[in-house]
């Protein structure tokens, strides 16, 4: 317990440092959130474009496309405003051998990685996916219910969780081969499969994102639940354990490449 | 308190081939060979010392003091350092050391350097009372106060290399590393940096480790060396006992009004010196004259100078320990 | 011209070996776009179904799936990565230095790129052209392979390559006034998609819109290519569309001059 909270303040502290690094940056942060805004204003622009011609898709509507759109951008974009450093260990931090820094200090090296920086360009995906879930949740006729918001709130920092711990197992790769940022950058391209509903794969797809590299569980399958209100304990329940062991495997392949890592120079 | 033993370090490498076809090649199928940075390492340090830690470039320095701080796990060997072993016990370990890189900072680059410490204070668990005095402390031995305030990107060299090491002493650690300390600064600041780390050693008994290009920081700071080439130890001891081993070498330096002193000087046929026991330099009217002391004793070297050509001024010198150690980087002992 | 070239070769190799080096990123990164590619062929396979219509916009689904690799193949034979670097320099001031410097910065920019270039080459252009080639001769029954389309659009790719790299290096004047890079290339990256049919074919457009981005010279970099080889451009048209290839290159070429002279002019006076 006591170790928990040492670990909230730091974060806190580190946050707070963020903070003001940020204030002497200000136009920077603008163009990155308008940046990350843009960027997914052209991809709705193309689901428009591509509903102008057709009814449906695979038998979904725009409105309920957009909602599991906007409703990934959510924990994606919660993991790259929080945990965005773990791309840097992958890029630089790693080949440059700027991780000593932190293997001198005493506190877990994951940790005080994944919480050093903020990134305030996150904030781009988030509005946007918060503002679409908005915007189609008078259209997608959902039936409320108290159990439902609640599975939901859980659901999200979990699903969140499979982003960082997907990011963790696949930075620390650059341990041994001192750069893995394509790796993450890999794993991220199939992520793009779950922003639409997995009906439109094939069955091999289909289960290579929800049991080999589970980013179904990041918005899909939330999502249906809280389209449907089926199957919680696949669609939620999943979601959790799923991210559990992602997380695990993430920490065990961090925890195996600290051994592994070489420094940089002589 | 530090007792290195049979240290080893193994790194993987690519071996690159020139020319496109290499490219090519090598982009299919690269070549792998295991490269020993550091092959066979033992000493120890005593609570309260300054250890000088020298060797050419490629030396494994870097690679031993890597290994000391925790940063890299050894290959085979251990090292206990307060009775514990750096990759053990990582989290504890790094409590009681400090530790600076000349080359890279832990400083929050964007922010005010008061703000990196108030982030270490938390990151080392220092309480507020201790936090305040070690402030106080620092910023005596180390002048911090004229650039506290500044963003730490617009510090000069000098002024980042004394905040770096205030940062890494704020925790109050047992045993400092530093490396490289003075690289890249001028003669001034070197001094003040050299006097700080004397201080604290002085004051809190710290142990500190040090490694450099520099070797008036050694011949300042630290009464003993470790010096390694290729990996291995080549040295271990006092300044003074290095002298002694490797140190026969002597200087004598004259001011002559005989022209062409080297024709007329012909030490190496007259005492029989082997090629690296004697150098002769000139310039003007003064010459330089190194050799070893151990095949000629400096009598007789005097003697035979003397009797050949007209000297005005005449002094003999031991051999700086730069000297030294550059004949047995040379030699490779 | 030859000893010219000489100066430039080590360049050349610096940029293959790099790419040598860290093959093993550089395959997952291909690895991560061909998988992009495959999000984008089962949207398109779904949106043929649910439409019903075998042809959409001139586009029939085999059509598509050439499009889509086509267009990643093409993305990664121009992509050029001047922004950054020039942005760099402009960001901590030694472009400066480069006024002191005897060669040209965009040739030796350019010829590590090509080396770069000449690796992905080698690597990636035969086994994706096979690629498309079975598939479309598998949806249409013939061998559709044709020497002097492939050889067009290789031409075409060139001036597309020239397009981008002057034209990304004129963007990387912006770091005079946008201090962050990253957020900035990411920008432009985006609307380049769009407007370069990246992330749809122009003709899905309305008309008129259609008509502006096909002018634009951003249809240039990556649909002009893919359209001449996938043999929608010929006669006039073919002609056409080469001829405004380049006049994009000359323009972007003469914009980088210029924007070279009013950096080094603000530079002076600033005093570096």
């Amino acid at each position: 317990m006591k170790q928990v909270k040492r670990l909230l303040r730091m974060h806190r502290i580190f946050v707070a440092q963020e903070l003001k690094r940020m204030m002497e940056y200000k136009g920077d942060f603008i163009v990155g959130i308008v940046g990350f805004l843009l960027g997914q204003f052209f991809n709705m622009l193309f689901i428009w474009i591509i509903f102008s011609q057709i009814p449906d898709l695979a038998g979904w509507t725009l409105e309920q496309v957009v909602f599991i759109y906007g409703f990934s951008l959510v924990p994606k974009g919660l993991d790259h405003l929080l945990f965005d450093n773990l791309w840097a260990i992958g890029h630089f931090i790693v080949r440059r051998g700027d991780f000593d820094k932190y293997l001198t200090r005493p506190i877990n090296t994951l940790f005080h990685v994944m919480v050093e920086k903020l990134q305030i360009d996150a904030l781009g995906e988030l509005i946007m996916g918060i503002a679409l879930i908005c915007i189609t949740l008078p259209a997608v006729s959902i039936e409320w219910s108290f159990v439902k918001v609640l599975l939901i709130i859980i659901a999200i920092p979990f699903a969140t969780l499979i982003y960082t711990g997907i990011k963790t197992a696949t930075a620390a790769i650059a341990f041994w081969t001192k750069r893995s940022g394509n790796i993450t950058y890999m794993f991220y391209m199939v992520n793009d499969f779950a922003k639409y509903p997995v009906t439109i794969y094939n069955n091999t797809v289909r289960n290579i994102i929800t049991y080999i590299i589970p980013f179904a569980f990041t918005a899909y399958y939330p999502a249906l639940y809280f389209l449907t209100g089926e199957n919680p304990w696949f669609n939620v329940g999943m979601t959790v354990i799923i991210s559990i062991i992602v997380m695990v495997i993430g920490v065990v392949i961090w925890n195996k490449g600290i051994k592994a890592y070489e420094s940089a120079g002589s | 308190m530090i007792y290195v033993e049979n240290l080893r370090k193994e790194f993987k490498k690519t071996i690159k081939e020139p020319g496109i076809k290499g490219s090519i090649k090598s982009f299919f199928k690269p070549q792998k060979e295991i490269v020993s940075a550091v092959k066979d390492i033992s000493f120890s340090v005593e609570k309260g010392e300054i250890l000088g830690f020298i060797g050419p470039n490629g030396a494994g320095k870097s690679t031993v003091i890597k290994m000391l701080t925790g940063i890299l796990t050894p290959t085979s060997g251990t090292c206990t350092i307060n009775g514990k072993c750096p990759t053990d016990d990582r989290k504890n370990y790094v409590k009681e050391i400090g530790v600076v890189f000349g080359q890279r900072t832990q400083l929050w680059w964007d922010l005010p350097l008061r703000e990196t410490y108030g982030v270490l204070k938390e990151i080392y668990e220092v309480p507020d009372d201790k936090y305040h005095k070690r402030m106080a402390f620092l910023n005596e031995v180390l002048d911090l106060d004229s650039f506290i305030t500044s963003p730490v990107r617009t510090l000069s060299l000098g002024q980042r290399m004394r905040a770096d090491i205030a940062a890494s002493l704020l925790h109050s650690p047992k045993v400092l590393f530093l490396d490289e300390p003075t690289i890249g600064l001028d003669v001034v600041v070197k001094d003040n940096i050299r006097n700080a780390i004397e201080y604290i050693n002085k004051q809190e008994k710290t142990t500190v480790i040090l490694t450099t290009h520099d070797l008036s920081d050694i011949e300042l700071l630290s009464k003993r060396i470790v010096m390694i080439d290729k990996g291995s130890n080549v040295f271990d001891g006092t300044i003074s006992e290095l002298k002694n081993k490797y140190g026969q070498i002597r200087e004598l330096h004259f001011e002559t009004d005989t022209s062409d002193v080297a024709s007329v000087l012909s030490y190496s046929e007259h005492f029989g010196f082997g090629k690296d026991d004697v150098s002769v330099e000139s310039e003007g009217s003064s010459v330089k004259v190194r050799f070893n002391s151990s095949i000629v004793p400096v009598s007789d070297m005097l003697g035979y100078t003397l009797g050949k050509i007209n000297i005005t001024d005449i002094s003999v010198k031991d051999a700086d320990i730069e000297e030294i150690i550059r004949r047995l980087y040379k030699q490779g002992v | 011209m030859k000893k010219k070239l000489s100066i430039y070769m080590p360049f050349i190799n610096a940029g293959m070996q790099e790419t040598t080096t860290y093959r093993a990123n550089w395959i997952f990164m291909m690895l991560g776009n061909v998988l992009g590619c495959f999000v984008s062929y089962f949207i398109w396979n779904a949106v043929f179904i649910s439409s019903g219509d075998s042809n959409m916009n001139g586009f029939t689904m085999p059509q598509m799936v050439v499009y889509i690799f086509l267009m990643f193949l093409t993305s990664t034979i121009i992509s050029s990565g001047g922004t950054y670097d020039i942005g760099e320099e402009i960001r901590d001031g030694s472009i400066a230095m480069r006024m002191i410097k005897p060669i040209s910065y965009n040739s030796t920019f350019m010829f590590q790129e090509l080396g770069n270039k000449f690796m992905t080459c080698c690597i990636l252009i035969v086994p994706m052209v096979i690629g498309v080639e079975i598939v479309r001769t598998i949806f249409i029954g013939s061998v559709q392979f044709n020497i002097l389309g492939f050889l067009l659009y290789i031409v075409s790719c060139v001036f597309a390559y020239l397009i981008n790299f002057f034209f990304n290096i004129c963007f990387g004047f912006i770091a005079f006034i946008i201090k962050y890079l990253w957020g900035a290339n990411m920008m432009k990256n985006c609307i380049v998609g769009f407007l370069s049919g990246v992330t749809i074919p122009l003709s899905f457009l309305p008309k008129t819109l259609e008509q502006i981005f096909l002018f634009l010279p951003f249809a240039s970099l990556n649909y002009t290519p893919v359209m001449i080889y996938m043999g929608k451009y010929s006669g006039a048209s073919l002609v056409y569309y080469l001829g405004l290839q380049v006049f994009w290159v000359l323009f972007f070429w003469a914009l980088s001059k210029l924007l070279w002279k009013v950096a080094l002019k603000h530079l002076s006076v600033q005093g570096g």
